[in-house]
């Protein structure tokens, strides 16, 4: 095995591995570390989130309908939470500290963070799917229609959107479960 | 000798230890040279603050495989790495081919061991003492000894299961 890996040694050093380039590139700030990054998807979705909101509370007093009215309250108050708590789940795993953290604590830190962040995600995931399933009625409020009037939504419409996003969720969280148990068997 | 000429220098001394890490924690050349770049500007992030030069491996190290452990999540990359092909440029045609499969199937076994195994036996290969391991590791060094017998017994047995 030693030996082995002093024949790798031996290749390496006669190999020009890092490039002058690189070191340049990372000493002269032309490089953004992307442990900090947080992506652009994330920012795409708080902005779509945000711009449903805005149009609900727009077109708020269209609303009639008590029921509705709450359905609408619980819709905005979702789409304003679900991208801060999907960003400060972000935001917690960013926060590193590469140099006085030893590797078992770094470890024990990154598996415990990716088990909270998971958590988080599959949290929501469900408020998502609630989300869309009440949003249904009230968009159709905010355009004058009664749900009720619109033939077969409550026979086959909403039975079959129930369907498709219980299929979804549970697709979603069986892959947040996976990356879950692999969290967790880090800390083993 | 300014700061970035001693950087320069004090990298191109250990490009080896950085090229061992990158490839037993990606698999793939892109996610490699990625991390390669992650772990060098972390490094020169606390070059400044570190002085003490006896404690320089130690250093290098400790950042190498911490950046190499928050990397993992930055692609959608299992954590326990799939064993992959070191880079062609290591085994050009005249090589010693025996040699090159010895080296190939330790790294693949390495690559299937878990992070904490992984990372002491980097270290111990790298011919890092206990107290060594114990400090940037993190645990006692009664404990190093006792993980290094176990992960090569472990590694003795997925080598012959592969063999």
């Amino acid at each position: 095995m030693k030996s082995a890996w002093e024949q790798l040694n031996k290749r390496i050093e006669k190999q020009e591995i890092l490039t002058h380039q690189m070191i340049e590139k990372s000493t002269q700030r032309q490089y953004h570390s992307k442990l900090k990054k947080i992506g652009t998807s994330e920012y795409i979705g708080t902005l779509i989130c945000y711009i449903g909101a805005a149009y609900l509370i727009v077109n708020f007093t269209k609303i009639e309908q008590i029921l509705m009215q709450i359905f609408g309250i619980i819709s905005i108050a979702l789409l304003l939470i679900l991208p801060i708590i999907s960003l400060q789940s972000i935001r917690a795993m960013k926060k590193v500290n590469i140099v006085s953290k030893t590797y078992l604590e770094t470890i024990n830190t990154f598996a415990k963070q990716k088990i909270k962040f998971q958590k988080l995600q599959k949290l929501n995931v469900a408020l998502g799917m609630f989300l869309m399933l009440i949003a249904i009625p009230v968009l159709s409020a905010i355009q004058g229609k009664d749900v009720s009037q619109i033939p077969h939504f409550w026979s086959v419409i909403f039975p079959f959107f129930v369907l498709f996003f219980l299929g979804f969720a549970y697709w979603v969280l069986r892959a947040y479960n996976r990356a879950l148990n692999e969290a967790e068997k880090m800390l083993n | 000798m300014d700061i970035k000429q001693h950087f320069t220098k004090v990298i191109k001394e250990n490009e080896g230890l950085i090229f061992k890490i990158t490839t037993l924690y990606t698999n793939s050349i892109q996610d490699r040279k990625d991390l390669y770049q992650e772990i060098l500007y972390q490094l020169w992030k606390s070059f400044t603050s570190f002085n003490e030069q006896s404690k320089l491996s130690t250093w290098m190290y400790r950042v190498s495989l911490n950046t190499a452990i928050y990397h993992l999540k930055q692609t959608k990359r299992r954590i326990n790495t799939i064993p992959i092909d070191l880079e062609t440029q290591l085994f050009s045609d005249d090589r010693d081919k025996e040699e090159e499969e010895r080296i190939k199937l330790l790294y693949q076994q390495i690559q299937l061991l878990n992070l904490l195994e992984k990372g002491i036996i980097i270290l111990y290969l790298d011919g890092k003492s206990h107290e060594e391991i114990a400090s940037i590791v993190g645990i006692s060094i009664s404990n190093v000894g006792t993980r290094i017998s176990r992960i090569k017994v472990k590694l003795r047995t997925l080598i012959i299961k592969n063999q």
